[in-house]
């Protein structure tokens, strides 16, 4: 960085001492005031998404594989926002209340008893059921043994920004960045924001 | 006596007579934030004006039948007065199920369609054997097909020889439908607009956008040109539900490269997402799932298989399900099959007109078949027999 920044000084003082003029320095190098900005910013940019040694946080391995498994387990979900039903106070004494009829009763009475049975039975989650099927005991092929092996080919890394391939690792989260200006986006972003 | 095919996927469930034509609806309720109290189901969904931030509630969960409440409000719904009018003392019923269902779900099925609803007879069956039933109709004079199933959930890769499904060579590949979509909205969440709650309307833009790339790294070049160059590059007019009822992805010739467009339109910009996202159905490591892809899958799944069969195997590998929608993904699983597979055997790789209906048009054969009345459990035998009886003839 420092050396880039004495590169530059160098070609100004070279090139003034080329024109000998005493003209101002930035006409004789004829630099827009843009593109002094614009260097002005690649600078402080490039030194910027540097972290300092001491400061720098670098998760472990154990850290990093929770974050992907709880980034995986996002993908499972159906809804990411709330039930719009639950949010609803629940209907109280002043709710209108559907009138039955005799006929309707008895219908009702035989459907309930079922329909409490049912709810209890039926309202276990996935992993409860694979759990209770006890799948080691049972012989193969079964539903543990047809889930499909890694791959023998080596995953492919694409920026956690822009999502084109990426050849370079955030030193602090592990994740993937394709150029420097996608890593300041990640630092500022993404970086170390849901860390356990 | 009638006889109703229903192939229970986790998305769409696909219904019909089997004198009729297949209706395919979604099986599962939805909420909207604008009418709070209603829960709509199934088909109900059209009544829905404005599906933004609709709220899904799927009776299945990785694949499997969890949530029996839902699932007989839907089956209520679709056996009932407004849908089939199903007359359960005459009906017979063809219904699906995942590979490798747990015992305890498919003894609930049994109960819940003999004891409540007490439907004259059933057959519970894998959907991927209703696809292989139709496959060795239409093609007789071959023994055995290799059937991918890429649903909503999971993608199964099944070998079918003789019509029986050979246990051993079943692979499971976690990445379905459910998985682009959400991973899909997690990108442009985070590089666009957050549409985290829009499920609804970003599988639409799955739908119509997303394609299979042929060659991987020459689109992602082209992808990352600018301007006119690059020809992979698509914008999306999300819908507002009241003037654009219908998201819809804008022509090339009317994409504006730079600044904004006039009219006031919300718009979703996508290069890479389109064939990255498919992508995954090929790599799942690109998001760190540790499996094989489906070609690789398929290579291992006839590996595991007598090496007699593998010509076989080869030669008619069949595509289902939902997935298999993607332009160029056809073409693409040859591709791939060809350069793992040895040299002298040859690929065949066939997608039907209609995936989605596949499995529903073989059970639909099936109903016609004369050795249909071997294969149901009747209401009889099960009250009898009890759970037994349906272990033994189903083959789940």
């Amino acid at each position: 960085m420092f050396k880039v920044y004495l590169g530059f000084v160098c070609i100004y003082f070279f090139l003034i001492g080329v024109s000998n003029s005493f003209w101002d320095i930035r006409v004789s190098f004829s630099l827009t005031p843009a593109a002094c900005r614009s260097i002005k910013m690649v600078l402080e940019k490039k030194s910027s998404a540097r972290v300092e040694a001491g400061q720098r946080r670098v998760l472990d391995e154990a850290t990093r594989q929770r974050r992907l498994t709880r980034q995986l387990e996002a993908l499972e979900k159906d809804n990411f926002q709330d039930d719009p039903l639950s949010s609803l106070p629940p209907p109280g004494p002043t709710a209108r209340l559907p009138a039955f009829s005799e006929t309707e009763e008895p219908e009702k009475k035989r459907r309930k008893t079922r329909g409490d049975h049912f709810k209890q039975r039926f309202r276990k989650n996935f992993t409860t059921l694979l759990e209770e099927e006890n799948l080691s005991e049972r012989a193969e092929p079964n539903y543990l043994s047809a889930a499909a092996p890694p791959s023998s080919l080596p995953p492919r890394l694409f920026c956690c920004v822009c999502g084109f391939p990426s050849h370079y690792t955030c030193t602090t989260c592990g994740g993937r960045y394709c150029s420097s200006r996608c890593l300041l986006t990640h630092r500022e972003t993404r970086c170390l924001k849901w860390t356990l | 006596m009638a006889t109703l095919v229903l192939d229970n996927g986790a998305y769409w469930a696909k219904i019909g007579y089997s004198q009729d034509k297949v209706s395919v609806i979604p099986n599962c309720q939805f909420r909207s934030k604008t009418s709070r109290l209603k829960t709509f189901t199934a088909n109900q969904l059209d009544e829905i004006k404005d599906p933004s931030g609709l709220f899904y509630i799927l009776p299945f969960q990785k694949g499997y039948l969890v949530n029996w409440d839902v699932q007989r409000k839907v089956w209520d719904h679709l056996f009932g007065k407004e849908m089939f009018k199903v007359e359960f003392p005459d009906t017979s019923i063809i219904i699906t199920e995942p590979y490798f269902n747990f015992s305890s779900i498919q003894e609930s099925m049994n109960e819940i369609l003999f004891e409540e609803y007490q439907f004259q007879s059933a057959l519970r069956i894998n959907a991927g054997s209703l696809g292989a039933h139709h496959y060795f109709t239409t093609k007789p004079s071959e023994l055995c097909c290799l059937l991918v199933d890429s649903g909503f959930s999971f993608t199964h890769i099944v070998p079918y020889c003789r019509s029986k499904k050979l246990k051993e060579g079943i692979r499971r590949i976690n990445v379905g439908g459910k998985l682009l979509t959400n991973h899909l909205k997690e990108i442009i969440s985070y590089r666009q607009l957050h549409v985290m709650d829009e499920t609804y309307v970003i599988n639409q833009v799955k739908e119509d956008v997303c394609y299979v790339s042929q060659q991987f790294y020459k689109d992602m070049e082209i992808a990352q040109m600018k301007g006119e160059e690059n020809t992979v590059m698509r914008d999306y007019v999300l819908p507002d539900f009241s003037a654009i009822k219908k998201g819809f992805c804008k022509p090339q010739e009317e994409m504006v490269f730079s600044g904004k467009y006039k009219t006031g339109e919300q718009t979703l910009r996508l290069a890479n997402e389109r064939f990255a996202v498919p992508e995954m159905l090929f790599h799942p490591s690109d998001i760190g799932i540790q499996e094989m892809g489906i070609p690789e899958a398929i290579a291992d799944s006839v590996q595991s298989l007598p090496e007699e069969m593998h010509p076989h195997f080869y030669q008619n590998i069949v595509l289902t399900g939902g997935n298999s929608l993607f332009p160029g993904f056809r073409e693409r699983l040859e591709a791939e099959l060809r350069s793992l597979v040895p040299a002298h055997l040859p690929v065949n790789v066939f997608l039907p007109e209609n995936p989605v209906c596949y499995s529903w048009e073989g059970g639909k054969l099936l109903a016609h078949s004369p050795d249909y009345d071997e294969m149901v459990v009747m209401r009889e035998d099960y009250e009898e027999n009890g759970h037994i009886v349906c272990e033994e003839k189903f083959d789940i």
